[in-house]
């Protein structure tokens, strides 16, 4: 595991969502006041695009198209949300932000695993 | 024969049954709705091309029979279709003609298709796979898993047609439904990938068979003396129609001198895949959609029955997908030179068939509407035509020549035809 530099601290201010990307692997780093978070770009509900739908703010980072929530400073997942989110370590040194992202932290998928419907007796069913 | 009064218009013609119809099957708007039914809601029909949908969760929507269809592309690269129909509350999901569900829309999350109205959400097989506040509402009494879409039979054949069935129980598929038609320009479709090049759509006031019939029978050509000096040589006369089961017909080959057409090229470099240079097919698919292959290009007319008096006509124009820039262009100038809005020939159709939309408006007076030339299954011959009014008296269960009564044979080849190729069952005498 390595730390790789993925932005200033300044660069992302206070209840901001920022998108980087490093090894080409996209990433969402939250100025939540208490400190930094990293993330996937994506809502693990129904793959939100976080940094343009997600509001920060007290802490907590929303989720705008069904209110899912996480508290920033526990990482925790509150409310209604039923995932957690994954983070990628961050840490602070001199002006900038550090994070490890060897490989892109993925959700499983949940959808789209389900059988083929299109045989015959898909259409004859009950 | 003298002019008539109006016992003598309607008296029965002195043909035989089969040879003609009566105008109220274009005009009652009774008969308009069983069609419908008994017609659209049965068929196979070949709602637009996968290359309108190319890439994962693109969408194209369309309507058979007053029903909307969305066909979506899945992330398996599966083309799949559904009515477009939200099962919550039964608003229409989505409203654009194509585009894509990969980005996020105003209430729905990327990858998924949302109902604007209460933000259900949707899979691109068809699950629903997100309820707003579903326990809430609804505790452990309804579930998303038993919401999804209403599934249709879908199936992409023919040179990337995508074609939907709205009967679950048809006893066809698409090869069995075309039944021999699309044999003749199945290797052309199928060599390699086509890609849309031309669309444009007209809604014209009249019935959709009026436009059916001005692709069955090709004498009307003859008569424009334009036609005659410049490309429709002695050979395009002598194309012979094939009835095929099932209502379809189609039109065997001739090669075009389109030397002699003006401002034309020849076609013959640019032509199709295993198609001789410069020739041309057509199959007309029962009950409303056209295919023709003509040279280098191919074009499709879907229609979509709007009213007794009304049908949406969508002209379709395709090139290969492997076009370079150059080979595209001369495709597209080809295709409008003949086919688009300005063409050679197409206007003229539409102008024919309008000014018979004028003259059968629903309870407008009925009369007989003749397609009785028997000339060899050829151009002149209204084979075409008889053959198709068969097959629609047969699945209507109603005589073409007189709507009121049961459907019975009537005469689609003359007795000393032989019976047309690729017809397996024949209604008419001398089969």
């Amino acid at each position: 595991m390595s730390w790789e530099k993925i932005c200033g601290v300044s660069d992302v201010p206070e209840n901001a969502l920022e998108k980087f990307e490093v090894n080409g692997i996209e990433l969402v780093v939250a100025n939540y006041g208490g400190g930094f978070r990293a993330f996937p770009p994506r809502c693990p509900h129904m793959e939100e695009a976080l940094c343009d739908s997600a509001v920060l703010f007290d802490g907590m980072l929303t989720c705008t198209k069904h209110l899912w929530q996480w508290d920033m400073g526990s990482g925790e997942k509150t409310g209604i949300a039923e995932k957690e989110l994954l983070f990628y370590d961050v840490k602070q040194e001199g002006g900038d932000l550090y994070a490890q992202v060897d490989e892109a932290l993925v959700y499983e998928d949940d959808d789209d695993e389900d059988e083929d419907e299109d045989d015959e007796d898909f259409f004859n069913a009950d | 024969m003298p002019a008539r009064n109006h016992k003598q218009w309607s008296a029965k013609p002195d043909l035989e049954l089969g040879e003609w119809v009566d105008s109220r099957i274009y005009s009652d708007e009774e008969i308009f709705e069983e069609e419908l039914d008994k017609l659209w809601k049965k068929s196979w029909i070949a709602l637009c091309h996968e290359s309108e949908l190319p890439e994962p969760y693109d969408f194209r929507t369309g309507i058979i029979a007053r029903e909307p269809v969305i066909m979506v592309r899945g992330p398996d690269n599966k083309v799949r279709a559904f009515l477009n129909v939200c099962p919550h509350r039964g608003m229409t999901i989505e409203r654009r003609p194509s585009g894509s569900f990969a980005p996020a829309q105003p209430s729905g999350n990327p990858k998924h298709m949302t109902c604007l109205f209460h933000a259900w959400q949707f899979d691109m097989k068809g699950n629903c796979v997100d309820i707003p506040r579903q326990k809430e509402g609804y505790q452990d009494r309804l579930d998303k898993s038993s919401q999804g879409l209403r599934a249709l039979r879908c199936e992409v054949k023919y040179g990337g047609f995508v074609w939907v069935c709205l009967d679950d129980h048809t006893e066809f598929n698409v090869e069995t439904w075309a039944a021999g038609a699309m044999d003749c320009i199945k290797d052309s479709l199928d060599a390699e990938p086509l890609e849309l090049i031309h669309y444009h759509k007209a809604i014209i006031d009249c019935n959709y068979k009026l436009w059916h019939d001005t692709n069955s029978e090709f004498y009307h050509d003859y008569m424009h003396y334009h036609n005659r000096i410049t490309g429709f040589n002695d050979d395009y006369f002598q194309r012979e129609c094939s009835a095929y089961d099932n209502g379809h017909v189609n039109v065997g080959t001739f090669t075009v001198n389109y030397e002699e057409y003006d401002v034309a090229e020849d076609r013959g470099t640019l032509s199709f895949p295993n198609l001789p240079p410069d020739n041309w097919y057509m199959v007309d698919m029962f009950p409303g959609l056209n295919f023709n292959l003509r040279g280098s290009v191919v074009r499709m007319d879907l229609m979509t029955p709007l009213s007794a008096n009304q049908v949406m006509i969508e002209f379709r124009g395709f090139g290969l997908k492997s076009d370079s820039p150059e080979d595209r262009a001369h495709r597209i100038q080809h295709h409008n030179s003949i086919w688009g809005p300005l063409g050679r020939n197409l206007h003229e159709d539409l102008i024919g068939v309008a000014g018979q939309g004028t003259t059968m408006t629903p309870k407008s007076e009925p009369r007989r509407i003749l397609h009785g030339r028997h000339e060899g299954a050829y151009i002149h011959d209204e084979i075409g035509m008889r053959h198709f009014y068969e097959s629609w008296g047969k699945k209507m269960d109603r005589l073409p020549s007189d709507p009121e009564q049961k459907y019975k044979a009537g005469k689609v080849m003359g007795p000393e035809m032989p019976p047309a190729k690729g017809l397996s069952t024949f209604a008419g005498k001398g089969a």
